[in-house]
């Protein structure tokens, strides 16, 4: 009660102090060495409009973390501005996250910094809409192009010449790049890789790079339809499967790439890779770390089909296609200084801003001595400034850096859809499976077709389903609440009790409203609201649908693989990892119970661990954990013992799926103590008359332990097996902090999915709170199926004194 | 496949020759002690009989092919590497065959039939198991072969220390004061290992947390000695560090653009949050202070040299100016990073500690506000919980009123509840409080009691005596009064123990702020370490230094008030009976 009241009056407090000047939070951008440009621009932002103050978040939260993001535009603390990435745009504006800009540019249409779409690329403007507005500014851009080692072609030449190729210029095709990688690609003895010629997703392409390149597309313009599997894309993936054949498959060419590294080693630097299509933020490493390396650019090779414009390319007038993308800056749908955020939004991407931050970008590398080579946008029109004022004083950069520039207008995006990651995810899947020659591409491509149809369908269907006024069941609640008050007041009143009894009952009432409070606020409304939410389709920026039971099914059906492996997952870790905790506790007390001297100090000892905060112990067991012998406390050992004795490798712990769990385990053993002190008063309590009388009748002290200890401690145990399990099967906080940090797997391969991360993810991850309710529902189901079973089994080993 | 399941076979043989012939060591060494209440004729038959067997077990053993190859001298070693499903079907294969051997020994009809139960019960089992595991053909069985490698000497001197420790053991214990004392040793020795083991993971927290950089890796195991790097202070003329204030807090910097009017571009060093930021200001603000610069030795003409490293270059190179001989004190030279041996003495690295919170983004103050955020959530949380909880306790456990027993059963059924059913609805709930970011959401509840507190204080206050509340009430007490002054003084240990545990849960908490905290001035600790973790992961010095930091609080709280955890403990266990 306290606690609400003092929650309005601060509430109000805070709000009304912000008045004066206005902070402007931004996230996704870090302020540090390499980003002088950035913090130039706010700066000189704060100068002009001395009313606003930037604030940057620079640890955690501020970063890249969707959960954070939509949890705080959910939660109503929504940065003003974010810098995300442009192909996700449509993600965050489906989900109605972020807010329309059309509004803004229309207002502003007068102002000189405004951004007007004939300054931008038409593709990089294209893929900030959705549904026919804009979501964001583009800021940066990438396009990809060919680099490649004039060094190496002239070495050879001869060869080259004999294959029919000329040595003075790069391939324009995608035979010719086949041609030239077959020459110029060497091996060694065992067929390993000495150099690769061309190797086909070394550098960023993917297989977007050559699907855009065939005309193809991986979605229908509605977005409706998930095209993957088309004549195109197979040709494409085709394309990349000759490529790497001729490196002697992908399994090698990934063995020769395993070993590269970075800065002045990198492979394309010192020859390794003779032709690559990269970015063109790489430009800027090149020329600080090798600079004197030689090579020359071309647009990247396309289908020979394309260039010669023939067949189905015969009407088509580009004849070079390269892939477009990059970041934007967005206005999240509540942000409080809206104004503000748009004025520093069209400062940020005007020319003018984009000319401070590469001034001041510039200056500090070259204070450092090195070399600047300035990133690109997605405005023409700053590119054309930018370049002339920082066009590179080599010309192999500079020329790059046109190339660059001049392929913008023949770039193509990623399509706009809600599904843009899991296509992202099985895109990479499919032509994966396709280069191990698991399956062949068409079969490749249509497994992955599938799934991303399977989540597009889902979201267009739910048109289908009713929209739910919640405030309807709110309403509901709250009369047969008020009914349910009244109802008891009336009945209480009727009770026959005397003047002193009902008093007595009335203060009991008043003291156990708190707990009765709490319980209908906190537990038993919300139990009720997540079991009508677990039939709903509900996002909390949208309205609720009403779908049934199909998250349930849905839990059976397209997600079955993963629900299946969170509760396996954590059943294994509560089936091995309890009952072993168990026995050590159990033995460490039985241990202390006869030690005649020390026993306070061990017995401090060994509940030490049990008490270390659990982010505290798993950040400190991550690193004992380490795979590397030379750093991992329990792979040292390993190293010292179990290698030299049975020749077994250390295992690779956490980054390993076979060994993930049992990390977790060996980690939970040593928190074991915490059951300690519960053996302990178990075993004071046993009575020691029990013990005399056996050792009368000469029973040894293993038939004690099994015939007096063990059932007199098996209501412990029982206890301990229970509330064990339960917390086992609500594991969250370790795994989240341990996992090793990756794409979208919880652990290798999922081996650490347990089912509260599961519903985490979906809850505030995807903000699917209907399915995660339904999640919720089943985590209990199970732990009361698992409770109960314990209890069903309990009379069959526990033991307990009928007296008692 | 042959070959390695005879050397397992061996290896096992031998082993349980070895527990013979040490049996049989033992007994004859007792028989000729003539140890008091020793069965003569037993131990006689005892001993013929292990040492036969033994002498049988390791010659077939040690026989088997394999277990004694090479010229080396090993103590075999084999290990079946199967999968999980291979040992559930191992385990529940031998223990539905030892049902049946009980059953087979059984006294009585009863009791056999019993037994024949539970064995089919577990066949079944191990049916079912097998079932799943045939099922993955990916699952198979290997014996991996082992062994300890001893030298010939090692293994004599661990035989004669076996016999000579057994002699004593059966020496001492003739005297039945020794025997106990026999025992206490062996308990004794267990527990320091078993210490050594727990306490191992706490060393190396410890240790890493003063570690420097270079002694985090190594290839002859785990650094337990750490070095650190000796430095002196150095006034740097030609790259000056200055100190200066910046948004009021102190910092260093490198001056990196002298204007016209007076005033330099300054570029943070120090404090490593703000590391790369710029800001103007007037020389005059800047103070020129000393650099610590690294002690190291180098090559020069030839003999070796100590020095200082006056610069860090831009290609990696270093230049050092010589410190010692005297002879050539103050000349420079550029080194290769190869070429310089840093000069490292045993030592801790205590700058973990400060360097660790300088990390922390500025607004947070070096973490206080971490710690301030955590202690508001416990403070408010402790109070909270004990207040709400023991007042309705005190209700359930000694006032009558009508609809008592369908309440506490609600109250018990609620312990067994998991937070996740409620978890995205009280999200919900906070959101339309305008709750997010806020620290509330994460103490408010404990004002309305926690079910498993109010059940423990409920059996407390069951164990007051009557007496003293009757009187109480006969001297007009009211029932609040009651509460607080009778009740209440008589559960302090209690309430004690329920402070404590309060405390650690709230000073642990973690997903409760993941999901509601943003900005860094509402983290408290437990989320702060957490993406501390994510920022500074590669460097383990300072990772584990704010680790220890965070923890030693909880430690201190914890041995502060043992007493009333390990008693507090011991009745929630027997909550449990």
């Amino acid at each position: 009660m306290l606690g609400l009241l003092a929650l309005g009056g601060c509430a109000s407090t805070t709000q009304s102090e912000h008045a004066k000047q206005q902070e402007l939070i931004i996230w996704g951008v870090a302020l540090g060495p390499d980003s002088k440009g950035d913090q130039a621009v706010i700066a000189e932002f704060e100068r002009r409009h001395p009313d606003v103050k930037v604030r940057v978040l620079n640890m955690g939260a501020g970063g890249m973390n969707p959960q954070k993001l939509l949890t705080s535009i959910v939660g109503d603390v929504a940065p003003d501005v974010i810098f995300q990435d442009r192909f996700t745009l449509s993600d965050w504006a489906n989900k109605g996250a972020f807010r329309s800009l059309d509004d803004l540019l229309k207002r502003d249409q007068a102002d000189p910094l405004c951004p007007k779409p004939k300054q931008y690329y038409k593709a990089a403007w294209d893929e900030t809409i959705w549904d026919k507005q804009v979501y964001g500014i583009p800021t940066g851009a990438d396009d990809r192009i060919l680099l490649y080692n004039k060094k190496v072609f002239r070495e050879n030449a001869d060869r080259l010449r004999a294959a029919g190729l000329d040595p003075d210029n790069p391939p324009r095709t995608w035979s010719e790049t086949l041609s030239y990688s077959k020459v110029l690609t060497s091996k060694n003895k065992d067929g390993s890789l000495k150099r690769a010629g061309y190797m086909p997703n070394y550098g960023n392409t993917w297989l977007y790079l050559y699907s855009f390149q065939m005309n193809g597309s991986f979605m229908t313009p509605d977005g409706r339809t998930c095209t993957l599997d088309t004549k195109q894309n197979e040709t494409a993936l085709k394309f990349m499967v000759d490529g790497y054949d001729i490196l002697g498959g992908y399994e090698n060419a990934n063995k020769f790439s395993s070993g590269f590294l970075g800065k002045e080693n990198d492979a394309f630097a010192i020859g390794k890779v003779v032709m690559k299509v990269d970015g063109n933020w790489i430009l800027n490493d090149m020329s600080r770390y090798s600079p004197d390396i030689d090579f020359g650019v071309a647009p990247a090779p396309v289908p020979d089909d394309r260039f010669y414009q023939r067949g189905e390319f015969k009407n088509e007038k580009d004849k070079f296609i390269t892939w477009l993308g990059g970041f934007s800056l967005a206005i999240p749908r509540n942000a409080k200084h809206v104004d503000a955020a748009w004025e520093y939004i069209k400062f940020a991407t005007s020319t003018e801003g984009r000319l401070i931050q590469c001034d001041a970008q510039r200056d500090w590398e070259r204070h450092k001595g090195r070399s600047f080579i300035a990133p690109l946008t997605a405005s023409s029109e700053a590119n054309e400034a930018i370049f002339k004022k920082f066009k590179p004083a080599d010309k192999k950069f500079a020329d790059a850096m046109r190339m660059h520039i001049d392929m913008f207008p023949y770039g193509r995006i990623r399509p706009a859809t809600f599904a843009g990651q899991l296509l992202w995810d099985q895109h990479v899947k499919a032509f994966e499976t396709a280069l191990y020659k698991k399956k062949s591409p068409s079969e490749a491509l249509r497994t992955a077709q599938a799934v991303v149809q399977q989540e597009l369908d889902a979201n267009y269907e739910k048109e289908k389903y009713p929209v739910l006024d919640l405030s309807i069941p709110v309403k509901v609640g709250i009369t047969a609440g008020i009914a349910v008050l009244v109802a008891l007041l009336v009945w209480f009143s009727r009770l026959k009790m005397g003047r002193l009894a009902r008093t007595e009952a009335l203060w009991a009432y008043l003291f156990v409203a708190p707990w009765v409070i709490g319980f209908v606020v906190f537990t038993a409304g919300p139990m009720l609201a997540s079991l009508f939410f677990s039939f709903t389709r509900y996002d909390v920026l949208n309205e609720a649908r009403w779908i049934g039971l199909k998250n349930y099914t849905d839990m059976f059906g397209t997600d079955r693989a993963l629900v299946i492996k969170a509760f396996s997952n954590a059943i294994y870790l509560a089936a091995v990892g309890v009952p072993l905790g168990l026995t050590t506790g159990l033995l460490i007390a039985l241990l202390l119970n006869t030690a005649s001297r020390g026993m306070r100090f061990y017995r401090t000892f060994f509940y030490m661990p049990a008490i270390v905060p659990g982010v505290a112990s798993a950040v400190l067991w991550t690193w004992v954990l380490t795979p590397d012998p030379n750093k991992g406390l329990i792979n040292a050992g390993w190293q010292q013992t179990i290698t030299p004795w049975l020749g077994l490798a250390p295992p690779a712990w956490l980054q390993s799926a076979d060994w993930s769990k049992s990390a977790l385990i060996v980690m939970g053993v040593w928190g074991a103590g915490s059951g300690m002190l519960l053996w302990l008063a178990g075993l004071k309590g046993v009575p020691t008359t029990l013990y005399e009388a056996a050792s009368i009748d000469g029973a040894t002290p293993k038939q004690q332990f099994w015939n007096i200890t063990f059932p007199q401690l098996s209501p412990i145990i029982f206890f301990n097996a229970v509330m064990g399990f339960i917390g086992a099967m609500q594991e969250f906080d370790r795994v989240y902090i341990m996992k090793p940090a990756s794409d979208g797997s919880v652990g290798p391969d999922d081996s650490m999915l347990i089912p509260v991360y599961h519903l985490f993810r979906n809850g505030f991850g995807y903000f699917k709170m209907g399915y995660a309710s339904a999640l919720a529902w089943m985590i209990f189901a199970i732990i009361l199926l698992l409770t109960f079973t314990q209890f069903k089994l309990a009379p069959r080993w526990v033991h307990y004194e009928v007296d008692k | 496949m042959n070959d390695k399941l005879l050397f397992a076979v061996g290896t096992l043989l031998s082993w349980a020759g070895w527990g013979c012939a040490f049996r049989f060591a033992f007994l004859g060494i007792s028989l000729a002690a003539k140890s008091p209440g020793l069965d003569a004729k037993k131990a006689q038959r005892g001993l013929i009989l292990s040492g036969i067997l033994g002498a049988v077990l390791l010659l077939v053993g040690l026989a088997m092919p394999g277990v004694r190859d090479g010229k080396e001298l090993k103590f075999p070693l084999v290990w079946f590497a199967m999968p999980f499903l291979a040992w559930a079907v191992l385990v529940s294969g031998v223990v539905a065959i030892s049902r049946l051997v009980q059953a087979w020994l059984a006294m009585n009809a009863q009791e056999r039939s019993q037994r024949l139960r539970a064995a089919g019960i577990w066949a079944v089992a191990t049916a079912v198991v097998l079932f799943l595991y045939l099922r993955d053909s990916e699952n198979k069985i290997e014996i991996i072969k082992g062994g300890i490698p001893l030298s010939l000497g090692t293994a004599v001197a661990i035989i004669l220390l076996a016999l000579a420790s057994m002699a004593a053991m059966i020496y001492v214990g003739r005297a039945t004061a020794g025997r106990g004392m026999v025992k206490a040793v062996v308990i004794q020795i267990t527990l320091i290992a078993g210490s050594v083991v727990f306490g191992l993971p706490f060393a190396f927290l410890l240790i890493t947390s003063f570690k420097e950089d270079r002694d985090m890796s190594s290839p002859n195991g785990i650094v337990w000695v750490p070095k650190v790097q000796q430095t002196m202070k150095y006034i740097d003329k030609k790259f000056p560090l200055y100190e200066a204030s910046y948004q009021g807090e102190t910092v260093q910097v490198n001056l990196i653009e002298m204007n016209t009017d007076g005033t330099a571009q300054a570029d943070i060093q120090r404090p490593m949050a703000l590391r790369g930021q710029t800001f103007k200001a007037k020389m005059d603000a800047f103070k020129l202070v000393p650099k610590d610069v690294p002690i190291v030795t180098v090559k020069m003409d030839g003999s070796v040299v100590k020095g200082i490293v006056i610069e860090e270059m831009e290609d990696g190179q270093r230049r050092v100016s010589v410190l010692e001989p005297a002879s050539l004190k103050g000349k420079e030279a550029i080194y290769p990073p190869a070429e310089v041996t840093p000069v490292r003495e045993v030592g801790l690295r205590f700058q973990n500690y400060p360097e660790a919170l300088e990390y922390l983004p500025i607004e947070t103050h070096n973490g206080l506000v971490y710690l301030q955020n955590t202690l508001i959530l416990v403070v408010l949380t402790v109070i909270g919980t004990i207040l709400s909880s023991s007042i309705v306790a005190y209700a359930f456990s000694r006032m009558v009123f009508p609809g008592r027993d369908v309440l506490f059963s609600i109250l018990l059924s609620t312990m067994m509840l998991p937070g996740a059913v409620t978890l995205l609805p009280q999200f919900l709930i906070w959101r339309t409080l305008h709750g997010v970011d806020t620290l509330y959401p994460l103490w408010v509840p404990a004002f309305f009691g926690s079910a498993f507190t109010i059940f423990l204080l409920r059996q407390f206050f069951k164990q007051v005596p009557m007496e003293l509340e009757d009187a109480a009430k006969i001297d007009g007490c009211t029932y609040i009064r009651t509460f607080w002054q009778i009740m209440m003084p008589q559960t302090k240990a209690a309430i004690a123990f329920i402070a404590v545990t309060t405390f650690m849960g709230t000073w642990n908490n973690f997903m409760g702020p993941l999901i509601y905290i943003n900005s860094p001035e509402h983290m408290p600790l437990s989320y702060g370490l957490q993406l501390f973790m994510g920022d500074r992961g590669g460097e383990p010095g300072l990772l584990m230094a704010f680790a220890t930091m965070t923890i030693i609080p909880v430690l201190a709280l914890f041995f502060a008030s043992q007493k009333y955890i390990v008693e507090g403990n011991a009745l929630t266990g027997l909550g449990g009976r």
